[in-house]
């Protein structure tokens, strides 16, 4: 809020309250059987000063609350989906390679730190993608929203929290079932669902994007299928990206989801290295560059 | 707020000039009106005339393309957040959250305002109270009936007690009694002191509802003045309306004739030439007095406008 914005708060929130007192006149008679309930009440202080948490936080429960009246039909699949590919890969191919260190971690240790990840991604991204376009061209969401003093990047903000919010409890879940295959985590791994979070607040962004240029449902299958389902293989989920040449690793490196991943193997490992935080570095620079572009974009497209 | 006081307060709305293009196409050319406080104006005009434009205008959730508006003395846009928290909107389309019931609906908006907690309860359950649908606050919006939903929309719209609401064609495919009961809702808002802005195309009920009408066409405000006024400077009183009439009858002087498609009105500033022609007509013709859908369609035409 800037200085200026700040002032005319302060100025409006003055000629509210004289005009609250002011407005004290009986109601009108009753028309509907009940009185009507009084108006040019709420604009009190509270609302304008503390407005800003309870808007955003309405933007991050209606999500809440819509996601989990069908909890079982939105979440059973984004949670089955990642256990099949554990179980076929780690627990199947790799029963053949019991011996096998992948980047110094038995196999199925290795996949599941992946996966983890690869979790939060997914959800993520269909919801920002699917979810939202179904949002704002055919239930009209974010019309309704706007009709509020709701600020646009509050509006998407919010959704990128709900989406974080999903990321750390899908990891979590990852996190539980992989252990209870006999994964063993390490005590860092109560960090699992801060990198999943991380995760999908980067990908919903990534999403926002993608959707802010859409124009049709259809063409979302461009995306998951030709960037999102090639970035779940070759970002590190199922084989080391780092080692074979240095253009490839860079390169690997660069992939938006590939310093996830290996920020959630280096808590499997428990041992942080320099190279750790160069992924560190360049996670954090994605999300920003994303929160920016996404909010900008979707505002852009919000109001055309 | 007696008359004097309104006629001096500063008006809530301006517009001068404002235009929005899509591409080469002029939703809104160029309008220039002002609203007072403690009116009802109404929007008046066919599909396509600009009429969701401009209220998307003036609660910010569109650019203008040109032109200047203010709303509150504020500029829509820079100044969305102080505007938006001062005026509802109740949108031409359902946009209730389908799988949620009545009560979330409302608290879940309610927060959207920047209510806390507490407070949005509260105020979802009088509203509900207000329209009659406490017991269906535990329904899904998607058992609800036409009626309720569009009830219950605008009943979102009040919950940070607004002192401007924006009604876009409120009652479009809602039978008549749930229309009476808007009706009923919104004059008893009215009564309030809260201003209204209504687009529709049902002339009935921008006659019955308001002050002040503003009859739009193709982006333009072609007239603007009370119902009651409008017809008086541009029409004779009464009108003689008959389809399928073969054979054109002898016409006295006082009497205009118009011929449109397959039907026939005959106009006259006095009820007896009509009414003797009413007796010579073979076929169901209606003599009724001229409303505010002959001035519209005088000024527009009769044919299809796309």
């Amino acid at each position: 809020m800037t200085e200026r914005e700040r002032g005319r708060h302060e100025e409006l929130i003055e000629q509210e309250l004289a005009r609250a007192a002011q407005a004290a006149q009986p109601a009108a008679e009753p028309v509907l059987g009940v009185r009507p309930p009084q108006l040019g009440y709420f604009r009190t202080q509270t609302r304008l000063r503390t407005g800003w948490f309870w808007s955003l936080y309405g933007v991050w429960y209606r999500h809440v609350r819509v996601y989990t009246k069908t909890l079982l039909a939105n979440a059973a699949p984004p949670v089955f989906e990642p256990l099949f590919f554990f179980a076929a890969i780690a627990l199947g191919l790799g029963s053949y390679m019991p011996n096998a260190s992948f980047d110094g971690l038995p196999y199925a240790t290795f996949v599941a730190s992946g996966l983890v990840v690869a979790s939060a991604m997914f959800t993520s991204v269909f919801e920002t993608t699917f979810g939202t376009f179904v949002r704002l061209v055919y239930q009209k969401t974010y019309d309704a929203m706007l009709g509020t003093h709701l600020a646009l990047n509050q509006i998407f903000i919010g959704e990128l929290l709900f989406t974080a919010t999903k990321g750390a409890v899908f990891s979590s879940i990852v996190l539980g079932v992989t252990a209870a295959f006999g994964v063993r985590p390490t005590a860092w791994c109560v960090l699992v669902p801060v990198v999943g979070a991380a995760t999908a607040y980067l990908f919903g962004a990534i999403g926002l994007i993608v959707t802010s240029y859409v124009r049709m449902i259809n063409n979302f299958s461009f995306f998951t299928s030709g960037i999102i389902t090639p970035l779940f293989f070759f970002s590190g989920t199922f084989f080391p990206v780092r080692g074979h040449n240095t253009v490839l690793t860079v390169f690997a490196g660069l992939l938006p989801l590939t310093p996830a991943i290996e920020l959630s193997r280096a808590l499997y490992k428990g041992e942080f290295t320099r190279v750790t935080l160069a992924y560190l570095a360049i996670f954090c620079i994605y999300i920003v560059i994303c929160h920016v572009v996404s909010l900008r974009r979707m505002r852009k497209r919000l109001l055309s | 707020m007696n008359q004097d006081q309104a006629a001096c307060a500063p008006p809530v709305i301006v517009a001068r000039k404002l235009t929005r293009k899509f591409g080469n196409l002029e939703a809104v050319a160029g309008v220039d009106f002002q609203v007072q406080p403690n009116q009802c104006i109404g929007f008046l005009g066919p599909n396509g005339a600009g009429k969701t434009t401009l209220m998307r205008m003036i609660y910010s959730a569109i650019e203008k393309t040109s032109g200047e508006l203010t709303v509150f003395g504020l500029t829509p846009m820079v100044d969305r957040k102080l505007i938006n928290s001062r005026l509802g909107v109740v949108f031409q389309d359902n946009n209730l959250d389908e799988d949620l019931d009545a009560a979330e609906c409302l608290h879940v908006h309610a927060l959207y305002c920047g209510l806390d907690w507490p407070t949005a309860r509260r105020r979802t359950a009088e509203l509900l109270e207000w329209l009659s649908l406490a017991d269906k606050a535990r329904s899904r919006i998607r058992a609800l009936s036409g009626g309720m939903v569009r009830r219950l929309m605008v009943g979102r719209a009040l919950l940070n007690g607004p002192e401007l609401l924006i009604l876009d064609e409120p009652t479009t495919g809602l039978d008549p009694q749930v229309r009476h009961v808007i009706w009923a809702m919104l004059r008893e808002l009215r009564r309030q002191g809260i201003i209204i802005l209504l687009t529709t195309h049902y002339m009935d009920e921008a006659q019955q509802l308001s002050d002040s009408i503003m009859l739009m066409d193709r982006g333009r405000i072609i007239l603007s003045g009370r119902p009651q006024e409008l017809i008086e400077r541009h029409l004779e009183r009464y009108v003689l309306q008959v389809s399928g009439l073969e054979s054109r009858p002898a016409l006295s002087a006082d009497v205009r004739h118009e011929h449109v498609g397959d039907t026939d009105y005959f106009y006259s500033h006095t009820e007896p030439p009509l009414r003797a022609l009413y007796r010579q007509l073979p076929q169901n013709a209606l003599l009724r007095h001229a409303n505010l859908e002959d001035v519209f369609l005088k000024f527009t035409g009769r044919g299809l406008h796309e």
